[in-house]
């Protein structure tokens, strides 16, 4: 029988470890604070879909409003955030240690565990601010008994400042943009535009064939007419319409060059020392972004020395980042004998989804908790 | 020996149809004890019990392992039960009746959207516009997300919908709906059409069978009457 629960002795010791983790992030200067442990399931849906919904608990309160035990504790301290900062844009440093919910995705780990992290909000020295975030983490694993940890990094922002240099149409890059954080629909997105895009004809290419000289939005509104048809699906017709003209203009579009596809897929495939990276990156051929983007690379490196890390012992890939979606910039995983003891990254855009008026700096990081007292044993 | 369970609907053209096959193939089904006939006999095979049962609980008995067999929808089945190799029970026969397809149907007035990845960009355009996810009302929600997911379309909702899913959409309460459908008539009543690539499953009614006792000779021997009597 699986055992329900911990012994006193059990949670005395994660306590223990639990406190040596807290402490450093507290002498810090992040204050701890306690979110809700239960959350609106609305913020969690609405941002991540319905992926989030097949590993989180949802249920509904008795006026039908859908709840949920939060599933991490990132959403939940950006809404924190929200409602007691008088100013959300103003720098803010908050710890946290709880209990965090998710239905298991592997026999072993537990549908409840308990997470130990950071949030910094509004830091404005970018790099500086992302050097010391690692650096907590790792003094915080490291006050818990953990050693020889072994750092992964990564940037996804370096991957769409090169993606931003590429000339293509807008419409295309906004896609691959999308389709980044699922590599498979990326490489064959990628290929059906060095294909020249998709040239087959399809159940609408009818419609798009009637738009002829006229304005999209004309066309589309005779279809509509000729066919009857009601407007349903909460959609605008220059919605409707501006796809179409799109779709028109994708026929006469030239082909994605190889080249060009080769220089982003030559750009994912690096993998290796952090600073065998700088030279790497350099052999790339991006544009002005790509070469912003390098540069903060190398910075970002230099902080790290600053703050006493050793940055060549760091392992980068460009492709590491890419199952999260809400990661915008720099990410990075802490393994302590194989086990992924803890994480984090940047995610600017993600106070602003949540309802702030401006975009504003944030970066965090978890630690799994019962995962440090697993490399501990 | 074991006694085995046979689920069979309780009602609907499904129940007529699953007996009339049975009955043809050489067995018989007698209703038995003061179960209000909800319990029966496999009369023609060794200690095999009929649970009549409505065709979503057969998928979800065959799940849970109350049953050892049941005839049912292979969309229902297929909802309740991943088919990959953890799946505690899988198609042994499909039937030829029930035929029934499960779709992705968008209103008729998306005339920008053919195939799934337009369906990608609008969610993304919607959610960009509008600050919400686009509604998929559904019965099957799982269908819909290992669907969604394979094609690699993010960004919606699902709403659970236990009837008239296709007038979800006119009624405002979806945007678009994944449902069954035999002649697409209902689909095209309501303005809504299938998308090219919007075919999840192409169900009919089947015979499922659990793992463990699909290799039972009782269960074999079922299998191949009923097999015998569709091909003949």
């Amino acid at each position: 029988m699986i055992a329900a629960g911990r012994t006193a002795k059990e949670r005395e010791s994660l306590a223990h470890q639990n406190n040596a983790i807290m402490a450093v992030l507290e002498r810090a200067g992040f204050e701890q604070i306690a979110p809700d442990i239960i959350q609106p399931a609305d913020i969690f849906l609405e941002r991540s879909g319905e992926d989030i919904r097949a590993r989180t608990f949802v249920f509904s309160d008795p006026d039908g409003n859908e709840l949920c035990l939060r599933p991490d504790l990132t959403v939940p301290a950006c809404r924190f955030h929200l409602s007691h900062a008088a100013d959300a844009a103003k720098e803010a440093r908050y710890s946290y240690l709880g209990p965090a919910f998710r239905f298991p995705d592997e026999k072993l780990s537990p549908q409840e565990f308990t997470q130990a992290g950071l949030e910094w909000f509004g830091a404005s020295d970018a790099v500086a601010a992302e050097a010391r975030m690692l650096k907590l983490a790792i003094s915080a694993l490291e006050a818990a008994g953990l050693s020889n940890l072994k750092v992964t990094i990564g940037d996804v922002g370096l991957f769409a400042a090169l993606l931003a240099d590429t000339p293509m149409p807008d419409r295309w890059r906004r896609r691959l943009k999308h389709q980044f954080w699922r590599p498979q629909a990326f490489k064959a997105l990628l290929q059906s535009f060095t294909d020249g895009g998709s040239k087959g004809r399809t159940s609408i290419s009818d419609v798009i064939d009637s738009i002829g000289k006229q304005k999209a939005t004309d066309a589309a509104q005779s279809w509509m007419d000729r066919h009857d048809l009601p407007q349903q699906g909460n959609r605008s017709l220059s919605d409707v319409a501006a796809r179409l003209a799109e779709k028109l203009a994708d026929r006469s579009e030239a082909a994605l060059p190889k080249t060009a596809s080769a220089v982003l897929e030559s750009y994912l495939a690096l993998e290796g020392g952090a600073e065998d990276m700088a030279a790497k990156l350099a052999g790339i051929k991006g544009g002005v972004n790509f070469a912003t983007a390098s540069a903060a690379y190398q910075q970002r490196l230099t902080a790290m020395e600053e703050q006493g890390l050793n940055p060549k012992r760091f392992h980068f890939s460009a492709n590491f980042g890419r199952e999260i979606e809400y990661y915008t910039g720099f990410v990075f995983q802490v393994e302590a004998k194989g086990i992924a003891v803890a994480g984090g990254g940047r995610y600017d855009d993600m106070l602003s989804d949540l309802g702030a008026s401006s975009r504003i700096p944030a970066t965090g990081f978890a630690i799994h908790t019962e995962r440090v007292a697993r490399a501990l044993a | 020996m074991k006694t085995l369970t046979l689920g069979i609907p309780s009602k609907g053209r499904l129940m007529e149809q699953a007996q009339q096959l049975i009955e043809s193939a050489g067995y018989k089904i007698e209703r038995i004890g003061s179960d209000r006939g909800y319990r029966g006999l496999l009369v023609g095979a060794d200690d095999v019990e009929v649970a009549f049962l409505s065709a979503s609980d057969i998928a979800s008995a065959l799940k849970s392992g109350e049953i050892d067999a049941g005839i049912t929808g292979e969309d229902l089945l297929r909802e309740k039960i991943a088919p990959d190799d953890t799946a505690p029970a899988d198609v042994a026969l499909r039937l030829n009746f029930g035929p029934a397809n499960v779709v992705v149907a968008v209103p008729d007035f998306w005339l920008d959207v053919a195939q799934m990845s337009d369906l990608d960009e609008v969610a993304q355009q919607f959610y960009a516009t509008q600050g919400r996810r686009l509604r998929v009302a559904t019965k099957y929600m799982n269908l819909t997300r290992r669907f969604f997911a394979a094609k690699g379309v993010t960004g919606y909702r699902i709403v659970e919908s236990l009837g008239a899913t296709e007038g979800a959409p006119a009624a405002g309460s979806a945007e678009l709906i994944v449902d069954i459908t035999t002649s697409g008539a209902t689909l095209t009543a309501n303005h809504l059409k299938i998308l090219d690539d919007g075919l999840i499953l192409k169900s009919c009614a089947v015979l499922a069978c659990r793992k463990a006792s699909e290799s039972d000779p009782r269960l074999t021997d079922f299998n191949s009457a009923l097999s015998r009597k569709l091909q003949s």
